[in-house]
């Protein structure tokens, strides 16, 4: 990310994002930074601040302090508080069969960020990433406050199957995905293509691909989208199947426009994952 | 003209990066790439191949060689004519152009449609390629109830192709969820090699 000030808006986006996937609401925070103050100067922290901390302002977010140190490698990060109902906390593992899991951003942002960095992505598609990374998860947790939601995790560096597993391995049930249905970027099969995948993506497949199942028509370029590392990804939610059509109604309605339902938790076959 | 390129210790995406570099500096016809990463032979091979060189890869220990040749004077992008199905048939190729057959009543359209894709396997071996062009690409797109019926004739060995203009035309380009996409130039190749040419 070549811009400061869009660098602390997805870092401080990112940040808050554990905590909306919790079910939980933000409430104060501190800044982290590294910053190699004898190389860059000292503009570029100031900018990546103020988009931070317009990010804060934007979710109604406490910026109580921080700490900065020097340090050859740039860094920005925040350490989120937040507030959550203590018969409210939604953890990765509480999934339940009948339910069905709705993602509400679209995927890709690994591949497109390769894209990015190798010059090779349009302006549109690079402006169009930005503001989906920087985009808080939070109109999608106030949903989720009205809907019975069994399980919650965001999507970031183990790729949307490398944190659905997590939800998977430590549930006991398992899942069925509909791959047609899956929210993805523009362009990302085409720079999937050509090769611009992040080394991340293949980390995340060795990782997880025992315990996951391809139906034949599903092809390696989508396979490895869903492995793709995302920043500042969506959130993925498993909700009560009845409901799940109504949610995503009040989803999208709420301006959760990528919202959408990719599949669903089924009884057998258990800690595995099918995705068709 | 031939490119060697040594990207050990480098981390992606910068293997592909070099490479495309080259290809574009130099335009080799044969282009040969080190690295020490499985990630990166797997990016650049993909790289290669999607520029229209053949591709073979070979390990060294922990280095793979990937080496790309170019293949005749490939004058577009696409390195297509997969081998589809045996030949000594006649070649029938059918051309889509609408999500729906005929005029006159949209629903009566969409019926037809899945009947006809459904019974085009009675063709057998002489069907040789389907042609999706206009609304006629959205037939392969995921949200589309067509998708089945194609991936069954491209089992059977029909070769499916997808216009990529109308696929970007319509921002439906990673939807696509079956066929290969395609450019005007392989289209009208394709007419003139097929024996014949069905309209629908």
């Amino acid at each position: 990310m070549d811009d400061p000030y869009w660098f602390g808006q997805i870092a401080a986006a990112n940040a808050m994002s554990d905590v909306y996937a919790m079910g939980g609401i933000p409430k104060t925070a501190m800044n982290l930074v590294g910053f190699p103050s004898k190389e860059m100067d000292i503009s570029v922290l100031r900018r990546i601040i103020e988009g931070g901390l317009d990010k804060m302002r934007e979710a109604g977010v406490v910026l109580v302090g921080g700490h900065t140190i020097d340090d050859p490698e740039l860094k920005y990060g925040l350490s989120v508080t937040g507030f959550v109902h203590p018969d409210r906390v939604l953890v990765k593992r509480s999934l339940r069969p009948g339910d069905r899991l709705i993602l509400t951003k679209p995927l890709g942002t690994g591949i497109i960020a390769t894209a990015i960095k190798g010059s090779l992505a349009s302006i549109d598609i690079e402006e169009r990433v930005t503001r989906m990374m920087a985009t808080l998860n939070r109109d999608a947790a106030e949903v989720m406050g009205f809907f019975p939601v069994h399980a919650c995790t965001d999507i970031t560096g183990f790729g949307f199957l490398g944190h659905l597993a997590e939800m998977v391995a430590s549930s006991g049930w398992g899942v069925r995905i509909d791959s047609a249905r899956l929210p993805i970027l523009p362009e990302t099969a085409g720079y999937a293509n050509m090769g611009l995948i992040p080394a991340g993506a293949y980390r995340n497949r060795d990782y997880r691909k025992n315990m996951i199942d391809f139906a034949p028509s599903v092809e390696r370029v989508l396979q490895d989208i869903l492995f793709d590392p995302q920043t500042s990804g969506g959130l993925l939610i498993s909700v009560d199947g009845g409901r799940a059509d109504e949610m995503l109604n009040a989803l999208v309605e709420k301006g959760v426009a990528n919202a959408s339902i990719v599949g669903e938790v089924v009884t057998e076959p258990k800690e595995r994952i099918m995705v068709y | 003209m031939e490119s060697f390129l040594d990207c050990r210790g480098l981390a992606c995406p910068a293997p592909v990066l070099q490479t495309k570099n080259v290809i574009d500096r130099e335009h080799p016809d044969l282009v040969e790439v080190k690295v020490d990463n499985e990630a990166a032979g797997e990016n650049v091979s993909r790289f290669l191949n999607s520029q229209g060189f053949h591709v073979t890869v070979v390990k060294q220990g922990s280095e793979l060689r990937i080496t790309g040749r170019k293949e005749g004077n490939a004058a577009s992008e696409s390195a297509s004519a997969a081998p589809e199905k045996s030949l000594g048939h006649k070649k029938i190729m059918v051309m889509i152009a609408a999500d729906r057959v005929g005029r006159g009543d949209d629903e009566l359209g969409l019926k037809l449609m899945a009947s006809f894709l459904k019974t085009l396997k009675e063709m057998g071996p002489e069907l040789w390629r389907l042609v999706l062009l206009n609304n006629g690409v959205k037939l392969a797109v995921e949200s589309s109830e067509f998708v089945a019926s194609l991936l069954e004739l491209k089992d059977q060995g029909v070769g499916i192709f997808v216009c990529g203009t109308c696929l970007n035309h319509f921002g439906l380009m990673d939807r696509k969820r079956v066929g290969e996409t395609t450019n005007m130039l392989d289209i009208v190749t394709s007419m003139q090699v097929a024996d014949q040419v069905i309209n629908i």
